[in-house]
């Protein structure tokens, strides 16, 4: 008889072969989005509207709490979890990327502070008006779920939060 | 037995308060029979569909106590759709109708309307209790209701119900003439309450021990509540946020300073942790602290927090507190009896901050422990070895691993032999909760050394019928049985159908279990009702005996199949 390893909800099929796997194999819900779940946000690729919590999530059934506690857990937007999100930084012209960790920061100004100190140049970005000079200052850009290569700060932190893959410090002349 | 008369009989059984010695009683012979139904007053039904209102009242005329327990336990964790039934109303109408006495009503699970407390308020002239608990159906109207009209009301207890807020006067609805109340409790409810009429209603109840708030009372109306009752023994805060550098906190600082009755604590739904301080001195006395509510407390904090409750029997607590933290517990709360620590974040992919560390050092340090909820990120054999070993005395213990089917992350084997040791030696373990990885072994075990497990909870576990099979045929007290996501199929659920008549109730969803399979049993059991629960493909329902049955609930019976029943559940 095969092991259940798949979403509660659908019926086992008994024409799999049996499979009786040490790995842990954690409860597949309708989707497995880890981010998007963290963020409480919805998950179509095509809505990009920020919704604290979706009826999908509502309806989740495991781990096994009350519905009242799991509400009150995500609101609170996970003050005490260690969830990262780790994505690569190149900086144009240095083959060695960094890695950062967008869930340690609270928003676009600590994200540039913190590149501004690891890479020690000025970096700009959709917030920063005016000339740009050579040289000295980089543009920060991030590519997206989409493969697109787009400058920082244009949509909200969070909604930045789902669809940023990795990012890169491009010159500006290049730019 | 007819040597003494009546009142002596009755006197006696009197001290007779469990249902369980009261039901004895009444096999003994007809004369006890008679005596025990014409003073039993206090009465409980586990399934709402196992009788119906009219056969109660008929057997217990004089019932002034209630309880009654709808859906399913697995509907806490959205597996019973909302509408599958649970309807408090029939019995409400049915004990106004015959002019019964209610005075206490205790409600679990179940779908109460506005126009059931609305008749509860009216029909019962000496109503004292509402206890509600995971129940929905209802909005603040219906508080408004029975706190309008119950003029004797003494409890109000709210726990962790789905209720629609009308952000209406409800709590003005209390009149002044009411100062009975003792127990208060609105922490579930996440409307706006008027404050003003919250004060007066604490000001003019000398006897109100028990007091939880919800959200929208913040910290300074707490300072002043506290000030109008410092006899409180069990507290819960709102909201617990404010600037410690204020006058108010200060205030609420020598406030609590008088609050020397409080043993029990709960809330902090929003906090503020630079003012957990305040708390400190009353720590020192509590039992009880549900701190599950409280994501808003680090780790760092709960640890300062909980050096301070040397007398705690009870905690509820978040995994955020994490291995060190439960350490720290293991050394200082030596009285613990009972622990649950919850997942902070549920919806992270194994992201638990603790694990079997946590646990083991919880059973050096707390020999008393014995009814045990841990969620958690992974459990070895050893782990659970030790844990046997150091505490005999479980009577509940419930193990969640969050990566449902995780094996021991040391030997990479399946955790039957740890779940094994638990049962082996707990001789009084009355309810257990397996996960993590689980072949038949364990319910080998369970089988042949859980005698007095009365529930059991199953899920992605096991490898075929056997399995099951050890279960029903070793557990002589198993009352309860739910399944989930496990390869049990009709071989387990046929072999001894009378089993289900000496237990409450079986669930099983995601099995292996047939519609065919589910017809063959309810044929031979007309006293056992069969739903088949099935939410999707109506079209096909019935037509193939050889289809799987996504959700089935079997529970005994004396009245046959429900009339309430909607449309996707089938009484077969």
């Amino acid at each position: 008889m095969g092991r259940a390893t798949n979403s509660s909800s659908s019926s086992i099929d008994s024409s799999s072969h049996p499979t009786v796997s040490s790995a842990s194999s954690f409860p597949r819900l309708k989707r497995d989005l880890s981010t998007d779940l963290s963020l409480g946000l919805s998950i179509s690729t095509s809505d990009h509207h920020y919704c604290p919590s979706t009826p999908r999530e509502q309806q989740s059934d495991w781990p096994p709490i009350k519905t009242l506690l799991r509400k009150a857990l995500a609101g609170e937007g996970n003050k005490c979890n260690d969830a990262t999100f780790f994505v690569k930084v190149y900086m144009e012209g240095i083959p060695i990327g960094r890695k950062l960790d967008l869930f340690a920061l609270d928003g676009y100004h600590a994200l540039i502070r913190t590149l501004d100190h690891m890479f020690s140049t000025t970096i700009l970005w959709a917030e920063v008006d005016g000339v740009l000079h050579s040289e000295k200052c980089h543009v920060l850009t991030y590519e997206d779920k989409e493969g697109d290569w787009m400058m920082v700060g244009d949509v909200p932190w969070e909604l930045f939060l789902t669809t940023v893959k990795r990012l890169k410090i491009t010159r500006v002349d290049k730019y | 037995m007819n040597y003494f008369p009546d009142e002596v009989l009755e006197h006696v059984f009197d001290f007779l308060t469990s249902h369980r010695d009261r039901n004895a009683v009444s096999l003994v012979c007809k004369s006890w029979f008679k005596v025990e139904k014409w003073s039993r007053h206090r009465v409980f039904v586990g399934n709402c569909y196992a009788i119906s209102p009219e056969r109660l009242i008929a057997r217990f005329p004089r019932v002034r106590a209630l309880t009654l327990k709808g859906k399913p336990h697995f509907a806490d964790f959205n597996l019973v759709p909302h509408d599958w039934g649970g309807f408090v109303y029939p019995w409400i109408e049915a004990m106004a109708k015959s002019n019964i006495g209610l005075e206490e009503l205790r409600l679990k699970r179940m779908v109460v309307s506005n126009e059931g407390l609305e008749l509860l308020a009216r029909s019962f002239v000496n109503f004292k209790s509402l206890v509600l608990i995971s129940c929905e159906g209802f909005t603040t109207d219906g508080l408004a209701a029975v706190a309008a009209n119950c003029r004797f009301l003494r409890e109000l207890d709210l726990q962790e119900n789905e209720v629609e807020d009308r952000k209406g006067q409800w709590l003005s609805c209390f009149p002044d003439s009411c100062t009975s109340l003792v127990s208060l409790n609105f922490a579930c409810l996440k409307g706006e309450v008027n404050l003003t009429a919250l004060e007066r209603l604490v000001a003019r109840c000398p006897n109100l021990k028990s007091l939880r708030l919800n959200r929208a009372v913040p910290l300074d109306a707490l300072q002043r509540i506290l000030m109008l009752a410092p006899q409180l023994e069990d507290l819960g805060t709102g909201s617990y946020v404010h600037d410690p550098d204020t006058e108010t906190y200060n205030k609420l600082i020598s406030t609590f300073q008088k609050c020397r009755s409080i043993r029990s604590m709960s809330g902090f739904l929003e906090v503020s942790p630079l003012c957990l301080p305040a708390i400190y001195p009353i720590c020192s006395n509590l039992t009880s602290l549900n701190l599950s509510y409280a994501p808003g407390i680090h780790g760092d904090e709960l640890i300062k927090l909980i050096h301070h409750c040397r007398k705690l029997q009870r905690l509820w607590i978040l995994d955020c507190i994490g291995d060190k933290g439960l350490g720290v517990v293991a050394s200082t709360c030596k009285e613990l009896q009972e622990l649950r620590v919850f997942p902070s974040d549920p919806f992270g992919v194994g992201n638990a901050a603790v694990t079997e560390k946590g646990l083991v050092a919880i059973s050096f340090g707390c020999p008393k422990l014995h009814s045990l909820l841990y969620f958690c990120q992974q459990v070895t054999n050893a782990a659970l070895i030790t844990v046997a070993k150091n505490c005999p005395n479980f009577t509940r213990f419930r193990l969640c691993i969050l990566d449902a089917t995780k094996a021991d992350p040391v030997t990479m084997q399946p955790l039957d032999e740890g779940f094994g040791a638990i049962v082996q030696s707990c001789k009084d373990l009355r309810r257990l909760s397996l996960s993590g990885l689980l072949t038949d072994r364990v319910f080998l075990y369970i089988g042949m050394y859980a005698e007095q497990l009365e529930m059991l909870s199953i899920a992605f576990a096991g490898d075929s019928d056997k399995g099951m099979l050890y279960v029903l045929n070793g557990c002589k007290k198993l009352r309860k049985l739910e399944i989930r996501d496990s390869p049990f199929g009709n071989e387990a659920l046929l072999t001894d159908v009378g089993k289900y008549e000496t237990m409450r109730s079986l669930w099983m969803s995601s099995c292996e279990v047939t519609l065919g399979g589910c017809k063959v049993l309810a044929e031979k059991m007309p006293r056992i009702n069969v739903e088949i629960i099935n939410e999707y493909d109506q079209m096909e329902f019935g037509f193939d005996d050889r289809q799987k049955v996504d959700k089935m609930f079997l529970y005994r019976t004396l009245v046959g199949p429900r009339k309430d029943a909607p449309h996707f559940v089938w009484t077969l």
